[in-house]
């Protein structure tokens, strides 16, 4: 569709009260476009960056930074916080979603424990490495984007089924034309044929 | 005085000049004192002059009275004039909205003035034994000064509708400019909501028009956030809730567009759909006259299909008879040449 919109890291954070940096419960990037050697470096940057956007957004509201090339989203709600390393294709709202349903995720499989969390967890969480690599699609996360996708696709081939039966239209008019013309032709033949039947007395 | 004026050709009026001139010596002294209306008490021997300087003392405040109103009304007309400008960029809101505060603080205190006047009238008439004409002549002087205050009064209020009018026209406009990005259209609600919640009582009919527009706006905010999170919101500081509510706006809206546009996507699907039955159905109409004509054609052709057959049998029936007959003219042929040879 458009061009490649990429997510390049999720992140999971408990945001404190205003004093404290937040705390990251999980991290999942993907650095695989930058090269071998840049890679700690990013992520490094991805941990910084997204501290501070999290210990920045006030809980239950979300927020969009633009930091270089990336759009970073952030969605804190009471207390847990989700932040999203998109680029600037990605549509916004997709975005929100996602991160709607990573927080949705973590408190089902989490419950509450992380709110005593104090340092970084270290542990990865397998679900948010798999929803970085189905959401770099974002039709995946927002399901309005996939309706308004598969509509539009209907769309299309609603538009090419009645060009087809436009032309069937044509055709049909072509065989009644024929159809007529023909059954013009064969009541002459019948007239003619009675014709000569009627006269052949002499010889 | 103007009636005995008419009646004689001359008039001895030095008793009246010198009471004009003591009362003009007599008015610049007493002027800073006489501002209690009922400071006649301890002057009842110099009634005459403590009438005239009273008198004088009326004239002056009611000459500063209507200086005042006059100043006044200068400030409308340009407040009137700012209100006019109505261009959607260049916003006075701030000038305006000082200078009508200036203007309503002027015409309360220009009332209680003129108030005050009438009691000082009122009290002097009582004390003094003004003539009749006198107090024609400040009655008059009072009626006109409070003419002037409430015409002045109803300007204000007109200009007051006009300039809510105004403001209500930018706003459509601005809603017109911006229809895409509406977060625009939150903004004035937000804008207006400090002023709103300032306790600006001298705020007039911009105020109760604001705050209907923004308890609306207020309603949106909470009721996505659900139940138990709408008292934390409450009680933000109104700052970040100014900051953060355009953006919370522009998510819901951006997902109410979304939703629209699935919904007119799914209603063209549904023309489109309606219009590829109509035309399927006309279609089967033209199939069954198709239909209808081949038949015909068919029954043409079996008819003379038979009609051949039998002019074929007919011919060939006829062959028969006609070489019979061929050998009857032949055996007459025969008879004749046997007949002549």
């Amino acid at each position: 569709m458009n061009a490649a919109m990429k997510i390049t890291a999720l992140l999971v954070l408990k945001a404190a009260p205003e004093t404290t940096d937040p705390v990251i419960l999980a991290n999942a990037s993907d650095v695989s476009h930058f090269g071998y050697f840049q890679r700690s470096s990013v992520k490094e940057f991805v941990v910084f960056v997204g501290r501070t956007v999290a210990s920045r957004t006030p809980p239950s509201q979300r927020q969009s930074v633009q930091h270089e090339e990336y759009k970073v989203h952030a969605y804190n709600r009471n207390g847990l916080c989700a932040v999203g390393f998109m680029d600037d294709h990605y549509p916004v709202r997709s975005a929100f979603s996602l991160l709607n349903q990573v927080i949705d995720e973590y408190q089902k499989s989490f419950g509450e424990t992380w709110r005593s969390a104090k340092e970084d967890s270290a542990q990865p969480w397998p679900y948010l490495a798999d929803a970085l690599t189905k959401f770099q699609d974002p039709a995946e996360a927002d399901k309005l984007l996939k309706i308004q996708r598969e509509l539009d696709e209907t769309k299309i081939i609603i538009h090419k089924t009645i060009d087809s039966v436009l032309a069937r239209g044509e055709k049909l008019d072509s065989l009644v034309e024929k159809s007529s013309d023909l059954s013009m032709a064969s009541q002459m033949f019948y007239k003619q044929a009675k014709k000569t039947n009627s006269c052949c007395t002499i010889l | 005085m103007q009636a005995r004026h008419g009646q004689s050709s001359y008039r001895d009026r030095t008793d009246e000049f010198f009471g004009v001139v003591e009362s003009r010596r007599r008015s610049i002294a007493p002027a800073a004192e006489n501002n209690v209306p009922h400071g006649g008490g301890g002057g009842r021997r110099e009634d005459p002059r403590s009438a005239a300087a009273n008198q004088s003392e009326f004239s002056k405040r009611a000459s500063l009275i209507g200086l005042a109103i006059h100043q006044t009304s200068q400030k409308l007309s340009k407040l009137a004039q700012l209100a006019k400008r109505s261009s959607v960029f260049d916003d006075p809101t701030r000038e305006i909205q000082e200078l009508t505060v200036v203007i309503k603080q002027e015409i309360s205190g220009l009332n209680g003035a003129l108030l005050d006047l009438q009691a000082v009238r009122n009290s002097h008439n009582d004390e003094s034994n003004i003539s009749r004409d006198t107090t024609t002549h400040s009655a008059t002087v009072v009626d006109d000064l409070k003419n002037r205050l409430m015409d002045t009064t109803k300007e204000f209020k007109d200009v007051l509708t006009l300039r809510t009018e105004n403001m209500k026209i930018q706003e459509d406009r601005m809603k017109k400019f911006s229809k895409i990005s509406s977060k625009e259209s939150a903004n004035p609600f937000v804008r207006q909501r400090p002023l709103a919640s300032k306790p600006s009582p001298s705020q007039p009919a911009p105020l109760p028009w604001a705050n209907g527009s923004s308890s609306s706006s207020s309603q949106i905010v909470p009721s996505r956030q659900g139940e138990a999170e709408s008292s934390p919101l409450l009680q933000q500081s109104q700052q970040q809730q100014q900051h953060m509510v355009p953006l919370q706006d522009t998510y819901m809206q951006s997902r109410a567009e979304a939703l629209h546009n699935v919904e007119s996507t799914i209603h063209e699907l549904g023309n489109i759909f309606t219009q590829l039955a109509t035309m399927v159905s006309q279609q089967g109409e033209i199939a069954i006259r198709i239909d209808q004509n081949m038949e015909d054609t068919l029954a043409n052709v079996e008819g003379a299909q038979s009609q051949l057959a039998r002019y074929l049998n007919s011919i060939s029936s006829n062959r028969w008879l006609m070489i019979k007959i061929f050998f009857v003219l032949i055996a007459f042929l025969m008879v004749f040449l046997f007949f002549v040879a």
